[in-house]
């Protein structure tokens, strides 16, 4: 029974970028589990550190030896492993191979009376300490990084230069060398509260010795740390004040700092005359402040997190603060310079911006988007003062992309054009419709809420969708550069909001557009490629909402495209089918059945002369229900169409019961084959009920 | 001044600054083409930029269309460059130990040049002062060893230790009998005169001309073998570049044309760089270079 040390490797680095190191400080463990597994070395429970300087693993129980290995594999009888002259067979040789021992070595043992050969496999124990400094350079080898760099003179990678390591086993140094550093046990401290680093004398006193470094080594530690602070000062500024705290920015901050202080800071009121979206953006993305709401409203207080002594809080916040007041300063100039001219005025200058390189400018999609918008119009059959605001919002949609403020605080798009929308006196449904037509933003946004806003943002995502599919720029795997993926769920999610407009002609007048304006692409391949786009995301949209799988691949089969359609008769298929299962599942089997036996060639056009009862019975409830789908498909009331299928359920399972379909006479034969393809076809608009898995 | 003797005595050369209009300190040849091959190289110098669209008539108190970089360029990275880094910022008097002092992710790319690398922004108690960056390629060629550039802000880091809100406030200098020059003193009127001149006066026709003019040049001094002059003239392609940018009269679609003609320039020239200058066979090189 071997003994057991606590290890600890801890690699020292220059700042690793916040979110490469999230997602290093998750794989780390699989990776040195992976490593140990390899060299067969045991061990007990992990933990993972890390900070912006250092990313460290304890692994304990470490196993001081390999386990020695003696197993023994039974093989081919004698017979078959050795040839007449007693040389052995090829069956011997290659079951040696595949144990990995010499065929010479085989042996011969008798079991139940039959003699086998058997191969024995032996692995000597070995000591960890000599197997650790190849493991743990193979992990630091196999550590991804999203962007990795060179440095000195060195060919080995990293995120960023490694400039020490921590290798310990109990209080042993494993030597290894990476990229110039060498192995030791000196750990770096923090660079302004423990600038001297410390030596770590045995691997278990570790995450002790960074703290009396007054490190905080790890992210959920620092994370709850500024949660609680930020809490702290919540109730110290008293009722109905609160801090945002966007996790993107908020794990950015937790992994720009090794001991964060989270300090309050306050800017000039007189900013607050500034759309709180430009502020919110100057503090958030350029600076990770965190803002502070006062009963939902912006207040000109906020959160600074620092990395430093905490002793000179004074000298820190008066530096952010000057910071913020130079960053709002250029953030007013911009925006009352912007307002200086009407949003018309920047339309123009819309050609100075880059949609696509093959499929143009800014100027170009705001014209294309403003003939689409004009189609879906006369499509939805809006009201005239609707036509007008709609044209007019599609106009000025993407006009604020070369103001000022918008080209220094991107995130604000859409909504600053908003604001110079009202301020030049446009209409406030157009004013709405800029701001709401980038929407849905992200998974599980708003969509927009008013009618102008939902049509223009409809005309802008599918005029993108179409001209990407159109130059053959699809997305693939996990490169969605326009984010065509979620445009189209942002136009399926605004369809279901109640817009009655045809996708599959919207498609094809954003397709023409792109030809009229002189783009080249076979169109009908466009066309049919962006509607199985759109279907697919309905299935994944539907999957995710849980509607069963096998009824969407049922309503599909029926060829339909509008995603509107496909999410009603999907929900409709899957409530009929709850409300009587059995009902449903003998129709399926029956379908199934007829679908099978049917010979497809046939023909529908069957002889009700020749019909005994049951057939007659089947028959009239075909020309039935036909009557009944037909006039409730056109009403678009798939419930009623499901409804009048379902009663062909009694008369097809007597048919079967009552009949035999493979007469002798293959005039009867062939009568009952049409009579099948009959009962089929009636189902082909609705749903394959082939693909109703029975339940 | 007190940064050049820092970095002097850190073993770099202390140049002047580079006698052509440059958009950034890395641009200067003594960071562009010194970048490149494998001889050790050190420098640190004071580089006046001009970057025309920056330009705001002396209105805006952060930003100007002429500003000082302090660059500094060391090859290969020392291993203990944050540290001396940092020691040079208490050398100009800012006591680290009291602020908060970040290295925050920042990757630096040039199209023009054709350059790539890794690095940060650092930022003191959030305000940006330096650009520091680990270059991995330029004019398209793997930087081996690799570099390590230093691109100080100096009005932004004066305004820091100064603790003034405006660059324009910025004391230049004061005699004993009192006498005081500001920033504003000396660049106000520089810059709304030179505002003027790059978004309005700038004769574009000229400009066009001399940028096709100092394209062809640049060719034919590469023919005729010689980098460091032909690489004046992709300097000044840039610069005029950035004019006719600021006069607005370059789209968006011919933007992309320009820079890619800069960069071929700059591409060329580095390729004769390795080829006349480092010695080394410029091909070979370049392959490991894609990315």
């Amino acid at each position: 029974m071997s003994t057991s040390q606590t290890l600890l490797f801890e690699i020292g680095t220059e700042e690793i970028p916040a979110f490469d190191l999230k997602a290093a400080t998750e794989k780390l463990p699989q990776i040195m589990e992976d490593a140990l597994g390899d060299a067969r070395i045991g061990h007990g429970a992990m933990e993972v550190y890390s900070t912006p300087r250092r990313l460290a693993v304890l692994v304990h129980e470490v196993e001081e030896a390999t386990p020695e290995v003696n197993e023994t594999f039974k093989g081919p009888s004698v017979a078959i492993a050795f040839d007449e002259a007693g040389a052995p067979t090829k069956a011997a040789s290659g079951f040696a191979r595949g144990k990995g021992v010499d065929v010479d070595a085989l042996e011969v043992r008798e079991e139940d009376g039959v003699e086998y050969v058997f191969a024995t496999r032996r692995i000597a124990s070995k000591q960890t300490s000599t197997l650790l400094p190849r493991v743990l350079l193979g992990v630091i080898q196999s550590i991804p990084w999203p962007k990795s760099m060179r440095w000195a003179s060195y060919r080995e990678t990293f995120s960023r230069p490694v400039r020490w390591l921590v290798a310990l086993l109990g209080e042993d140094i494993i030597p290894l060398t990476f990229a110039g550093a060498v192995s030791g046990r000196h750990t770096e401290g923090h660079r302004v509260l423990s600038p001297a680093g410390a030596d770590i004398a045995c691997a278990d006193g570790y995450v002790e010795a960074l703290r009396t470094l007054k490190i905080v080594p790890t992210q959920e530690e620092r994370r709850a740390l500024i949660e609680e602070a930020v809490r702290a000062m919540e109730a110290d500024l008293g009722e109905s004040f609160s801090v945002v705290l966007p996790e993107k920015t908020l794990t950015e901050v937790v992994n720009l700092s090794e001991a964060p202080t989270p300090m309050l800071a306050t800017f000039d009121e007189s900013f607050l005359a500034v759309p709180e979206e430009i502020i919110v953006d100057a503090m958030l993305m350029h600076q990770r402040y965190f803002p502070i709401y006062h009963e939902g409203v912006l207040t000109n207080r906020f959160v600074i997190v620092s990395n430093g002594d905490a002793a000179f809080a004074h000298n820190i916040i008066d530096g952010n603060q000057r910071v913020v007041a130079a960053r709002l300063y250029d953030a007013k100039f911009f925006y009352e310079e912007d307002l200086k001219r009407p949003l018309e005025a920047y339309v123009e200058h819309l050609d100075e911006v880059v949609f696509q390189e093959k499929l143009g400018t800014m100027r170009q999609k705001t014209d294309r988007v403003c003939q689409l918008a004009e189609k879906l119009c006369l499509d939805a059959e809006v009201d005239a003062a609707v036509a007008g605001q709609v044209a007019r919002a599609a106009r000025l949609a993407k006009a604020d992309l070369v103001t000022n403020a918008v080209i220094e605080f991107t995130s604000v798009q859409g909504i600053m054009g908003s604001y110079y929308a009202k301020a030049c006196g446009e209409d406030a449904e157009v004013s709405l419709a800029i701001a709401e037509h980038y929407k849905p933003r992200f998974a599980g946004d708003d969509i927009p809420a008013g009618e102008v806003g939902k049509l223009v943002a409809i005309a802008d995502k599918v005029d993108t969708i179409c001209g990407l599919f159109a130059i053959g720029q699809l997305p693939t795997g996990s490169s969605d550069p326009f984010a065509l993926r979620r445009a189209a769920l942002g136009v399926i999610s605004i369809l279901l909001s109640g817009v009655d407009i045809s996708l599959e002609a919207a498609i094809a007048a954003s397709l023409a557009i792109y030809q009229e304006d002189g783009i080249s692409f076979n169109a009908a391949e466009a066309q049919e490629a962006v509607e199985s786009f759109f279907v697919t995301r309905t299935k994944v949209m539907l999957k995710d909402s849980g509607s069963s799988p096998d009824a969407i691949d049922a309503v599909l089969a029926a060829q339909v495209i509008e995603p509107v359609i496909i999410v009603a008769r999907t929900q409709a298929l899957d409530a009929a089918r709850k409300g009587e299962p059995a009902a449903f599942a003998d129709l399926s089997t029956a379908y199934a059945r007829a679908n099978n036996l049917r010979d497809a060639q046939a023909g529908s056009l069957y002889d009700a002369a020749a019909f005994n009862a049951s057939e007659a019975a089947l028959a009239s409830a075909i020309e039935k229900a036909r009557t009944e789908v037909n006039e409730a498909l056109a009403a678009n009331d798939y419930p009623t169409a499901l409804a009048a299928l379902s009663c062909l359920r009694a008369p097809i399972d007597d048919f079967f019961e009552e009949t035999m379909i493979m007469d002798e006479d293959l005039q009867v034969r062939a009568n009952r084959m049409k009579l099948l393809n009959a009962f089929v076809e009636v189902f082909a608009n609705v749903a394959d009920f082939g693909l109703l898995a029975s339940k | 001044m007190r940064l050049q003797e820092f970095w002097a005595s850190q073993g770099c050369v202390v140049m002047q600054p580079y006698d052509n209009e440059v958009g950034a300190g890395t641009n200067a040849p003594a960071t562009t083409l010194r970048a490149l091959g494998p001889d050790t190289w050190r420098t640190a110098y004071v580089q006046g930029c001009r970057r025309p669209t920056d330009g705001r008539y002396g209105e805006n108190p952060n930003r100007l269309q002429f500003y000082y970089q302090f660059q500094v360029l060391i090859k290969p990275s020392p291993d203990d460059i944050q540290d001396a880094y940092l020691a040079s910022l208490r050398a100009i008097g800012i006591d680290t130990d009291a602020h908060d002092v970040r290295f925050v992710e920042d990757d630096w790319e040039s199209p023009t040049l054709g350059a790539w690398g890794l690095g940060w922004e650092v930022w003191i108690d959030g305000m940006e002062v330096t650009q520091f960056t680990y270059f991995q390629q330029v004019g398209g060629f793997e930087c081996s060893p690799v570099p390590v550039e230093i691109a100080y802000g100096l009005e932004r880091l004066t305004m820091f230790v100064q603790g003034v809100d405006s660059v324009y406030d910025i004391i230049w200098a004061k005699g004993p009998d009192g006498v005081t020059f500001t920033y504003g003193d000396v660049y106000l009127e520089n810059e709304r005169q030179y505002s003027k001149y790059n978004f309005e006066v700038a004769d574009t026709s000229f400009l066009f001309k001399e940028f096709a003019d100092r394209e062809a040049e640049c060719m034919k001094t590469l023919e005729a073998g010689l980098p460091l002059p032909a690489y004046d003239s992709v300097l000044k392609c840039c610069h005029t570049f950035n004019l006719l940018d600021a006069r607005g009269v370059i789209s968006a679609t011919e933007r992309m044309g320009y820079i890619l003609r800069v960069r071929t320039l700059a591409k060329a020239c580095c390729e004769s760089y390795m080829e006349h200058v480092v010695g080394l066979p410029a091909d070979a090189d370049a392959k490991g270079g894609e990315r």
